[in-house]
């Protein structure tokens, strides 16, 4: 695998958590959420633990920070669901609301887990290719 | 360092590092704890930043300290069964929720009556508690006829008549503006009333007021005629605006209506709220106001909360009407 396609993933899934992590910090700091207990509090985290981990991918590709990404676009994908559906402590919201960043949060989030897949299979493909040759070896 | 590099692929000299039993070395080991400290550290940085952005702790206090600003939530409606609503717990649930979430801690929420369906122990110990949860620092409220059922609003005033006067009116004054709550719903025959005893107790309590003084009067049931065949109206309501006429602005909020309805005389004006259980037909649409049960997926858009803002020196507060989130 060309590293320089890699590199372009890791970015991209730098980009995509830092997206998620921008319209949770933009909804925390000037939506009004967070006054709301337990979803405040947890805006925080996801935002600035999505800035965190969007910071390190530009450095770095560490398994953890592949996990960070996908935990913070699941995390945040599993809050969006849930609030939709059974809520989320007492809390609940309607469709794609608040507009926009509803959409863009999902978008981001949907891209970053598409991403981190798509690392993972790069990183395994040659590794599968070297198991094959060395069992036959 | 490549990318490959960075992945930590299992290297050929990893031997000689101490492997240990899930196949990773202790440089491998080393590396991921740094990555990971880094992360806590910089999740634990941005926070502060955040927060610091948002300015919490004095965030959820208004803008401006001279303008007064409530929230009026009405017709809860706690134990109703049937197919208006199937879930008028949740609804107040989130309106309580979309109240916390202003941005700002509104000075007061008032509850403008139907608290409850039935006036039960139970549904007004539910009410309470749900209440609590919001982030003001008063909450007060007004009866409505579903919270006097039986008893003329006993067991109403165990659950919120502390500090009122009679049947539960109470006035004060809260950053320039005088606030009058009324209770016209604990004598019901076919429309609201007063009483003679509440009316004295507002001619005491306007008399030594300034015209200039901003005047609010919260109540159940409508003080205008919005539609008195329906009982959507007060008998002896002349009386008590008769009291009001020399005050430069009056504005008198309601619930009862489940619907929202402004109406201006002189200067008066008058706001009917949406509730957060169900809607009721519009006046005169209908045999009767029975609850009227909307399309699937419908039902958020006729409930609501209103936020009002008040800024000293200015005639009239403006009122903002938000449809259930």
């Amino acid at each position: 695998m060309r590293p320089g396609v890699l590199t372009a993933v890791r970015l991209l899934t730098a980009a995509a958590t830092a997206g998620t992590g921008f319209v949770h910090a933009d909804l925390y700091v000037d939506g009004g959420y967070r006054v709301i207990p337990i979803i405040g509090p947890a805006f925080l985290v996801l935002s600035s633990g999505a800035f965190a981990v969007a910071a390190l991918l530009l450095a770095g590709s560490s398994p953890v920070l592949r996990l960070g990404a996908v935990g913070v676009a699941a995390g945040a994908l599993g809050g969006f669901i849930m609030s939709r559906t059974v809520g989320v402590a007492g809390f609940t919201e309607h469709g794609l609301q608040p507009a926009p960043q509803a959409l863009i949060s999902l978008i981001t989030e949907i891209a970053a887990l598409a991403l981190v897949v798509a690392w993972e299979v790069m990183l395994r493909r040659p590794r599968a290719v070297s198991a094959l040759a060395a069992a036959s070896s | 360092m490549t990318d490959q590099d960075k992945a930590g692929p299992v290297g050929a000299g990893d031997a000689g590092t101490g492997r240990g039993e899930h196949g990773m070395t202790r440089r491998q080991l080393i590396r991921h704890s740094a990555w990971f400290g880094a992360a806590v550290a910089l999740t634990f940085t941005g926070g502060k930043v955040i927060s610091r952005v948002a300015g919490d702790g004095a965030g959820r206090t208004p803008v401006n300290t001279s303008e007064l600003q409530f929230v009026q939530v009405g017709d809860s409606h706690l134990g109703f069964t049937g197919t208006a609503n199937t879930d008028v717990t949740a609804t107040f649930a989130t309106a309580i929720n979309q109240v916390n979430s202003l941005g700002y801690t509104p000075d007061f929420v008032m509850h403008t009556g139907d608290i409850t369906h039935l006036s039960t122990a139970a549904e007004f110990g539910l009410a309470r508690e749900m209440m609590s949860d919001l982030r003001t620092p008063r909450v007060f409220t007004v009866p409505g006829e579903h919270d006097a059922i039986n008893d003329g609003g006993k067991a109403y005033r165990k659950f919120f008549g502390a500090q009122t006067l009679g049947t539960g009116w109470f006035s004060f004054d809260i950053k320039g503006v005088h606030v009058i709550s009324l209770v016209n719903t604990t004598s019901v025959d076919a429309l609201g009333h007063l009483g003679p005893d509440q009316l004295d107790f507002v001619r005491r309590d306007v008399a030594g007021l300034s015209s200039e003084t901003p005047i609010l009067v919260f109540s159940h049931i409508p003080l205008f005629a919005m539609y008195p065949l329906w009982g959507w109206s007060t008998d002896d309501a002349v009386k008590l605006l008769a009291m009001l006429r020399r005050f430069g602005s009056v504005t008198c909020l309601n619930g009862h209506v489940h619907q929202l309805f402004t109406k201006t005389d002189g200067n008066v004006t008058f706001h009917s709220a949406a509730p957060t259980c169900y809607p009721l037909p519009a006046p005169g649409h209908g045999p009767a106001p029975l609850p009227v049960t909307l399309p699937a997926g419908q039902l958020t858009s006729a409930l609501g909360v209103r936020t009002v803002t008040f800024q000293a020196g200015t005639k009239s507060l403006a009122i903002t009407d938000e449809r259930l989130a």
